[in-house]
């Protein structure tokens, strides 16, 4: 059917633009019984400003997806036997209804729970947060996105009125002089995205705060600009010590302060406690670096562009909103934000990370980026939806707290997962996991038998990226088009299909399209006059290629650019809040612990879902790896390439070491990307940050030690053979 | 009615605690009346030298604002001196004569310089009448004095050796004035470094421009400048060291008179317990400069090792959060509950990191003990407790020293100059009590070139060249081979440089050494 499409990348919120055509086949060639089918689609790289043409290798496999042996393609029932065996649809849409009318008859609406993702199409999410209103009538949504974007977006909220991740487009990054990346490691999480790092590198100005030498840290050696090592959980003091430089050295912009922010003076009085020699103390980065760092970025302000990018490496904190206003407060100090060749942004990670934020998803949050609780909101979106606005529920629970509720008294009984990978990256995965077998009924929407799939009572086929049309917001604010290159397999429905018969069976009131341009058209109504306006947007002007940055009422030409006249709260102006690091007790380490910061890999995405099963991409990177200092595994036995058990009183990950300088030696480093044993969220807690429920992904405090057993070495039930089947 | 807590004394340490109980005043829990003697609001101490040298300004060293503070329902009395104390009827006598009744009072009275006992200053400690072009160096007007003979690039002679006293001199030296140290012992930072970062300090001063005047002691000052200003320190070998301001920095000493005077018990200072409570009247406290925790129980392990007031604001900042709950829950809850809260952990020994742009330089604990000096490494170590251990790393000639002090590989003593990531490093692993590596010489190598080198270029086939799409130097090498002579061609071949971009360099590099090596 469809030949080809231009299209986008389905991973990570730079998006970059992809163009794919029906691959040839090879006249004659007969595969192997056991290989994996030829991608049915060639992916290239198309030109467009976030990606210039370039794509990693998670781009460049993402077909071979497509027609994976691993795919799954009928609905899935869980026997007694815990096998998955086939299903009808029919029989699917029965059994869900029939769960969801016994659940909530038995415990009440809110016993009903869905769990989205930031990779959902702006069309799914938005119809994902009225189906869960409307159809299933409970509060009880929220999604993955709570793990990645929630600091960022309260602190932007609370500081300018408004959160679009980048308020520029990230060309303007080329010009800049100065570019401060906090806890970002763009080259291996989006590679083509560092080609707006080069004229900062070229200017000596590329500043990457980061506790590990990660691959972007390493592009400030030979000039590219300077690293500063924070001992993990400390971004908040150094934040706050270079703001103390900005303010004692008369860098501060005063004229800008005066005309575009409130509560300045507040501010510099919080910051007076955090002079350079006392943050050294607590950061362990030299005062010398601190007072450069500053006097960069105000230089840069001053003559080529300063600009500050955060990302989840200071966000995934418990104390993640604070330090993201921390950042803020400096962008203010030194005027950065609004103005033409400078700025503050945070790095938004999943494919539709920044959409998928705006429409519904969010517990408290209806389309439009309207508070769930604001009266007017309910009452636009109630008129939108045609119903009583009381039909409307209220705010629900955070991602965190809806899965602790989950089989608990007055929690989640019958859980909906869409998108999402909880087994593996929630933090705190050994509970998630308990959590999930003390349900009723989970049900999970997947296109592989993911490890959250597995553990689901009936796992449902939906289509991938090449089979659908639909939209995304990048990380820019822009909205973009994804479009059908493929005809799904037979047996593989959308979301948006799923979500309307349920809602018809379920006698939802309102209407529920199964056309992502229908839901499209409803979303632009039901967001217009809201923060994330996306009421002048259509299809059409998309597939003519025109680049729509939000807020775009009708009648307007969008918005690339924010803050240029001013900041999103009433009186026009900024909020610089105050913030000090939490006052919990300086962790003792004298019992030879370790910090534990969890992260990714090039390879890989999110929980691995996907690229695990790209046997390209896990033949690089097969296994999780545990990266710790020399001097540190020296002092444990651990020689490069041991097993090592990484241990805390949640669980226990069993994986090799790899030594490398790249890290300090108070922290190990471990991607999160694969399941079981291997699995860096079993180590994670799910504490979270009290205003935007982050949990804190960073600085476990783990013990390592070399592991002795080789009833450890190969564990029974180890997920290998998995691998071994769907890779080869 | 809800009871009313007053605080005497407005410098930061008081400014925590103001700020740590606003909630409670907001919500009306507790009523707060702070007294200040000086007529500002309380302001970064800390900073005063930076101030001094003009470094920073007054504004940015604000720490409260007292009409914010007033609208939040704090009474702030500022300009006012706290005569003495009646604590029959929990009252307060104030120098304007009115009386202000408390509940529960809060010593945050802080410290003033020392005088030191030189003819021609008046000795008297608590008035102190200094001649022109003689200050000490603690509040805004010290500052300003410092600050209009460090403009005019004038010679500033600074007494004291300690780090206020270091700060000040290299500060003013680097900001146009010519500075001496003056100070007794054959180094300065007297007890707190050993001999060979003492070696090193001094040169590395003198390498800034500051002139080190050592083993030095002082009997007079000469006050023949214009007006009967200071005109040169004089020494006891009868020597003179001549200038136009001395800065006395000669250490401070806790303000326990009003305590005192009060009849409470002091040492050095304010004696309070674990609770941060005067002895005898648990409903006064002191907090900071002024108060020693020195419990009155004689069997308390920690106190018998206690160290009276650090001169730190760490501490102090430390206890005032502390006290701001405790205060709080006594509000709320009642006695038991604030008596249920665990107690102010001990403070650790007090890290100093030199505040200054040309010298790096960090100490903390005892540094004592050299690596085979076994008397001082034997000290301690009984009933199975580990021996100190001594690393040491000394390069004058490149104004490099270090010195790890541990036992059981934990640091108790560390002193660095000269290398500021290994500074930085020591003072985090002295802080937390956490482990050194077993090879020290880690320690040693953060500030080597090395560690700031990325990957040297290799020429193993198999190194990756292009990580975004993880193509080897050997796979571009054989698509050259096979014919692609651009990096476009190369890129279309093996997907090498169509992420980033920033390996075209090195593919076109792989390229032209393979037709190099084809013509020769």
């Amino acid at each position: 059917m469809p030949n080809g499409a231009d299209t986008h990348c389905p991973y990570c919120a730079l998006q970059c633009a992809m163009t794919l055509t029906p691959a040839a086949t090879a006249a004659g060639a007969v595969p192997a019984p056991e290989a994996a089918p030829a991608p049915p689609l060639e992916v290239s790289g198309r030109d467009f400003p976030t990606n210039r043409g370039g794509l990693c290798r998670k781009g460049w496999t993402s077909a071979s997806l497509l027609r994976h042996n691993g795919r799954v393609t009928e609905p899935m029932l869980k026997g007694s036997d815990g096998v998955h065996q086939p299903i009808s649809w029919d029989q699917a849409l029965m059994l869900i209804t029939a769960a969801v009318k016994d659940t909530q008859q038995q415990y009440g609406n809110d016993a009903v729970g869905v769990f989205g993702g930031g990779g959902l199409t702006n069309e799914k999410a938005y119809l994902l947060g009225k189906f869960a209103r409307l159809a299933l009538r409970t509060s009880r949504i929220d999604y993955n996105g709570r793990f990645c974007m929630s600091s960022a977006a309260a602190a932007g909220n609370r500081a300018f009125g408004v959160d679009r991740g980048l308020p520029f487009p990230v060309t303007d990054l080329d010009t800049a002089s100065v570019i401060l990346m906090l806890g970002s490691n763009v080259a291996e999480t989006m590679p083509p995205f560092v080609q707006h790092l080069q004229g900062a590198r070229d200017a000596g100005g590329l500043i990457v705060v980061d506790p590990r030498r990660s691959a972007t840290a390493a592009f400030t050696s030979d000039g590219g600009g300077l690293h500063l090592q924070p001992t993990p959980g400390t971004d908040l003091a150094l934040l706050l010590g270079i703001s103390h430089v900005v303010v004692h050295e008369g860098l501060a912009d005063t004229g800008y302060i005066e005309a575009n922010t409130k509560g300045y003076a507040s501010v510099v009085r919080s910051l007076n406690a955090f002079w350079p020699e006392r943050v050294q103390s607590i950061t362990g980065v030299p005062a010398t670096l601190i007072r450069e760092t500053a006097r960069r970025l105000a230089q840069g302000a001053r003559d080529g562009g300063s600009y500050i990018l955060s990302g989840r490496g200071v966000e995934q904190h418990v104390d993640g909103t604070d330090t993201a206003t921390a950042a803020i407060n400096l962008s203010l100090l030194l005027g950065l934000p609004g103005s033409a060749r400078s700025g503050y942004g945070t790095l938004t990670g999943q494919g539709n990370g920044q959409g998928g934020r705006e429409h519904g998803q969010k517990a408290d949050q209806l389309p439009g980026y309207r508070k769930i609780t604001d009266p007017a909101a309910r009452a636009h979106v109630a008129g939108v939806w045609g119903i009583d606005e009381s039909l409307i529920p209220g705010p629900g629970l955070p991602a965190v707290e809806l899965l602790k509720s989950l089989g608990k008294h007055d929690g989640v009984r019958c859980l909906f997962v869409h998108g999402a990978n909880v087994v593996v990256s929630a933090p705190d995965t050994n509970a998630v996991i308990q959590g999930l077998r003390s349900l009723d009924f989970l049900v999970v929407c997947d296109f592989f038998m993911s490890e959250t799939a597995a553990e689901a009572d009936l796992v449902l086929p939906v289509t991938q990226w090449a089979e659908e049309e639909g939209t995304l917001t990048n990380l820019e604010g822009r909205v973009i088009r994804r479009r059908r290159a493929l005809t799904p397999p037979p047996g593989v429905r959308s979301e948006l299909w799923l979500m309307a018969r349920l809602a018809e069976m379920l006698e939802a009131p309102s209407t529920f399209s199964d056309d992502p341009q229908t839901v499209f058209e409803e979303l632009r109504l039901a967001s217009a006059g809201g923060l994330a306006d996306y009421s002048g947007i259509d299809y059409a002007m998309l597939d003519r290629g025109e680049a729509a940055y939000w807020p775009y009422p009708v009648g307007s030409t969008g918005t690339p650019r924010l803050f240029a006249d001013g900041f999103a709260h009433a009186d026009g102006r900024a909020v610089m809040v105050p913030v000090t690091p939490s006052k919990r007790a300086v962790r003792s380490f004298a019992d030879d612990s370790l910090a534990l910061a969890t992260g990714r890999l090039l390879e890989h995405y999110q929980s691995g879902a996907q690229t695990r099963r790209v046997s390209e991409l896990l033949a690089s990177q097969p296994q999780a790896r545990l990266l710790i200092h020399p001097g540190t595994a020296a002092s444990r036995g651990i020689a490069d390439g041991d097993y090592a058990t990484v241990t805390n009183e949640r669980g226990e990950v069993l994986c090799r070491a790899e030594l490398s300088n790249s890290v300090r030696p108070d922290t190990v480093f471990l991607p999160f990307h694969f399941p079981g044993q291997e699995n860096a969220n079993r180590l994670t807690e799910a504490a979270t940050d009290p205003i935007s429920g982050m949990p804190e992904f960073k600085t476990s405090r783990v013990w390592v030690r070399k592991a002795v057993s080789t009833q450890e070495r190969v564990p029974a039930g180890t997920r290998l053979p998995l691998h071994v089947k769907e890779a080869s | 009615m809800s009871e009313r807590i007053v605080v005497v004394g407005f410098g930061p340490v008081a400014a925590r605690l103001i700020d740590e109980l606003l909630p409670a005043v907001r919500s009306g829990l507790v009523q707060l009346l702070v007294v200040g003697q000086e007529t500002e609001a309380a302001y970064n101490r800390v900073m005063v030298a930076e101030l001094g040298v003009g470094r920073t300004t007054p504004e940015a060293l604000a720490m409260a604002d007292a009409s914010e503070l007033e609208a939040d329902g704090v009474e702030v009395r500022l300009g006012v001196k706290v005569k003495r104390i009646d604590r029959a009827r929990q009252n307060i006598v104030l120098s304007d004569d009115s009386t202000e009744h408390y509940d529960r009072l809060v010593f945050a009275t802080g410290s003033r310089p020392v005088i030191p006992n030189l003819t021609g200053l008046n000795p008297d400690p608590s008035r102190p009448v200094l001649p022109a072009g003689v200050t000490a160096l603690r509040d805004l007007q010290d500052a300003a004095v410092l600050r209009a003979a460090v403009a005019d690039g004038k010679r500033v002679v600074v007494l004291g050796g300690g780090v206020l006293g270091l700060e000040t001199a290299l500060a003013a030296s680097e900001e146009g004035a010519q500075a001496t140290v003056v100070h007794n012992g054959p180094f300065p930072l007297g007890r707190s470094i050993d001999r060979g970062s003492g070696s090193v300090l001094i040169n590395s001063l003198r390498a800034g421009g500051v002139r080190v005047a050592g083993n030095a002691r002082s009997t007079g000052v000469e006050t023949a400048g214009p007006g009967g200003s200071f005109s040169a320190l004089l020494l006891d070998d009868g020597s003179a060291i001549d200038g136009d301001l001395l800065v006395l920095s000669c250490g401070v000493r806790p303000r326990i008179e009003l305590a005192e005077g009060c009849g409470l018990p002091v040492a050095t200072g304010i004696l309070v317990d674990h609770h941060l409570r005067t002895y005898h009247e648990p409903h006064m406290f002191a907090i900071g400069d002024c108060a020693e925790v020195r419990c009155p129980d004689a069997a308390c392990v920690d106190c018998r090792t206690a160290a009276g007031p650090s001169g730190l604001v760490g501490p102090g900042w430390r206890q005032a959060e502390w006290l701001a709950e405790y205060l709080m829950v006594l509000a709320r809850d009642g006695q038991a509950a604030a008596d249920a809260l665990e107690a102010l952990p001990q403070e650790k020994p007090g890290v100093v990191v030199l505040k200054a742009r040309g010298i790096n330089l960090a100490v903390a604990g005892d540094n004592q003990a050299d690596p085979w000096d076994e008397e001082l490494l034997e000290a301690g170590a009984a009933s199975g407790r580990a021996r100190r251990q001594i690393s040491q790393w000394a390069d004058p000639e490149h104004g490099r020293y270090v010195k790890m002090t541990t036992r059981g590989g934990v640091l108790e003593g560390l002193v660095a100059v000269g290398m500021p990531r290994t500074a930085a490093e020591l003072v985090v692993l002295f802080e937390r009590s956490s482990e050194l590596p077993a090879d020290r010489s880690l320690l040693l190598r953060l500030d080597g070139p090395d560690q700031l080198d990325a990957g040297a270029t290799s020429n193993d086939p198999q190194r990756t060249v292009c990580r975004c799409a993880g193509v080897s130097a050997a796979s571009i090498e054989d698509s050259v081979v096979e014919g692609c002579s651009t990096v476009g061609e190369v890129s279309k071949a093996t997907r090498a440089g169509t992420g980033c971009g920033g390996c075209h360099g090195d593919i076109k590099g792989i390229i032209e050494k393979h037709f190099q090596a084809a013509a020769a």
